[in-house]
């Protein structure tokens, strides 16, 4: 029981500073983020981060995290943030729990407008990482949060000896359906190929749960009822024929959709909006770097996230040295 | 029953009152023992809570403690709604402030901030947010459903004893999903933080930003922000 009672994040208190000109401001509280923030701090640049949910981003809500070297037995999401956090705050940088609403750069100078007011800086590491992309289906609006679920970890409790489905074939989906297989009676695993995308050690652990089973090459089309959620109309891809799985709540992860709106039209972006650039994580603005899940990357992990992270800060470093 | 707070994190806290507090503050949590009220559920946690709360009043000074056990009289004077509810007072709440159910996990972190917050009797939010959250004078009620594991829920919880600190007209509920099935039943609460105003007037999932919250009740009491 004594984890329940550890210390996970206790906002500081900290003034936003207006008259400052920051030498860098850093978007998002995930593991990019907060890389970022440790070496921001051991540049000893005057930093500040802003979260706008909670710190820790996607990876909070992961259960254990297997392959982040280190942790040879494996850490849980929440456990690895708190230190991350404990050592960004260690070397100083600030960290705001608000939202960043819009990016200006007038002359060499970023404002960077949050509720607290404009924060001036030189420059800007954007670690905004991603959303989970929504369930494709008409009645998603209407039950998102009352069956349609994006957080295994935060709702699967409300499933308790019920029948869920998972829709999507990755990592993400296969970690998904084994947390609701300690939860529910059932757990149905929909995903539009033959193959999964998961890792194979993944894959295994759900063939051999007797509560996981799989509908391969199907979409899904409607989830149904009136006033909750009581099936998932599913499409086969080849044979188009249709089917109703009788569920009691359908959690999705079925990729991600970045967080980039605000800098939409100043940089350049991939087209499914994912932040292009260089191998120094320079955008096409001087002085905004790129980094983590929002940048166009091969691969989406907390490990490339903080190798991102290390090397924007390094270059702003020498950005900021640059200036003068 | 074995310390729930490990030595460091007990330290951690010791450090953090020390530097934080202000004002005196009092942790008042309520107890039934038997009775229709509690649930099985209680039952698992109520043990727990009431360890976490003592150990916390430990940490300061400035930190008192009530514990009423099977105490009908006072639970009518704080118009509780069921055990397990624990109130975060001082000199500017109005018995607003309150959590239903164990506040472990992610909550816990809520549990500390808001001691911290009460005890000086003031909070961080945004000026002009402060000013239009102190210009409600409908009495509003707010639930916050969550669950311990839940990373996005805090930010939710908070905002409502935010506000609750900068209005007595509002009282701010946190309500732990698994310990109360019927409550979050009756409200469809199937994903967290879920969000019910005035027993359902207005609500919404998710966390939303202080502004987009404060939207939220007005819409809920009929109001149009401007
Ligand atoms: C369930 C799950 C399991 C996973 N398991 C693993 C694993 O085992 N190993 C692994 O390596 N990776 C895993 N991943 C992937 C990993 O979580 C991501 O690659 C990593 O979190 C990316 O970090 P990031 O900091 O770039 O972005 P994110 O983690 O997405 O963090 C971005 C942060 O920015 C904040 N933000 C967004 N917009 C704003 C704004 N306008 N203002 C302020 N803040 C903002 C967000 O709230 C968020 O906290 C998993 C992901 C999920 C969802």
């Amino acid at each position: 029981m004594d984890e329940l009672f550890s210390i996970h994040e206790v906002k500081e208190e900290i003034p936003v500073d207006l008259n400052e000109i920051y030498d860098t401001v850093i978007i998002g509280g995930g593991p990019a983020g907060l890389t970022a923030a440790i070496y921001a701090g051991r540049f000893r640049l005057k930093a500040l981060l802003f979260e706008k949910l909670a710190i820790g981003g996607q990876i909070a809500v992961s259960e254990l995290i297997e392959n982040y070297p280190g942790f040879p037995d494996g850490i849980s999401g929440s456990e690895l943030i708190e230190l991350f956090k404990k050592q960004a705050l260690k070397f100083g940088t600030k960290v705001l729990l608000t939202d960043v609403r819009k990016i200006e750069k007038i002359g060499d100078i970023f404002y960077v407008e949050t509720e607290y007011g404009r924060v001036r800086s030189w420059t800007i590491i954007f670690a905004t990482g991603a959303d989970p992309a929504k369930l494709p289906v008409p009645e998603e609006e209407k039950f998102r949060g009352r069956g349609i679920s994006y957080c295994a970890t935060c709702d699967a409790a409300f499933f308790k000896d019920k029948t869920v489905a998972v829709v999507g074939g990755g990592d993400t989906a296969l970690h998904d359906a084994l947390t609701l297989s300690k939860f529910a009676e059932k757990v149905i695993v929909v995903h539009r190929r033959k193959e999964l995308r998961a890792t194979k050690i993944l894959q295994e652990a759900c063939f051999s749960n007797a509560k996981i089973s799989f509908e391969l090459e199907y979409i899904p089309i409607h989830v149904l009822d009136e006033k909750k959620v009581e099936g998932l109309e599913i499409e086969n891809v080849i044979t188009k024929e249709h089917k109703v799985l009788k569920v009691d709540g359908v959690f999705v992860a079925i990729g991600e959709k970045p967080n980039t709106e605000l800098v939409k039209g100043l940089v350049e972006m991939d087209e499914r909006g994912f932040i292009k650039t260089n191998e120094k994580m320079e955008t096409l603005v001087s002085g905004l770097y790129a980094v983590g899940d929002a940048r166009s990357t091969p691969l989406r992990q907390v490990i490339t996230a903080c190798g991102d992270a290390a090397i924007a800060a390094s270059e702003v470093d020498k950005y900021i040295k640059n200036l003068g | 029953m074995e310390r729930l707070l490990k030595e460091k994190d007990a330290q951690y806290i010791k450090d953090l009152f020390e530097k934080k507090l202000e004002g005196e503050v009092t942790l008042t949590l309520f107890i039934e023992t038997k009775g229709p009220n509690v649930t099985k559920f209680n039952e698992q946690y109520l043990p727990y809570t009431e360890e976490i709360v003592k150990e916390v009043a430990e940490l300061s000074p400035k930190i008192k403690m009530n514990i009423y056990t099977d105490d009908f009289e006072k639970e009518k004077e704080y118009n509780i709604k069921t055990v397990s509810a624990l109130f975060i007072e001082g000199n500017k709440t109005n018995k607003n402030i309150v959590y239903y159910g164990i506040p472990s996990g992610h909550e816990f972190s809520s549990l500390l901030e808001d001691i911290v917050d009460v005890s000086r009797g003031k909070t961080e939010l945004p000026e002009d947010i402060k000013g239009k959250v102190q210009k409600i004078s409908s009495s509003i009620e707010i639930l916050v459903f969550v669950t311990p594991t839940c990373p996005y829920c805090p930010r939710a919880v908070r905002t409502a004893h935010q506000f609750a600190l900068e209005n007595p007209n509002i009282k701010g509920v946190m309500v732990e999903a698994n310990e109360f099935p019927e409550w979050s039943e009756k409200y469809n609460v199937y994903a967290v933080p879920k969000v019910v105003i005035n027993e359902g007037k207005g609500e919404f999932e998710g966390a939303l930003p202080e502004d987009a919250f404060l939207e939220a009740i007005y819409d809920a009491i009929g109001i149009k922000l401007v």
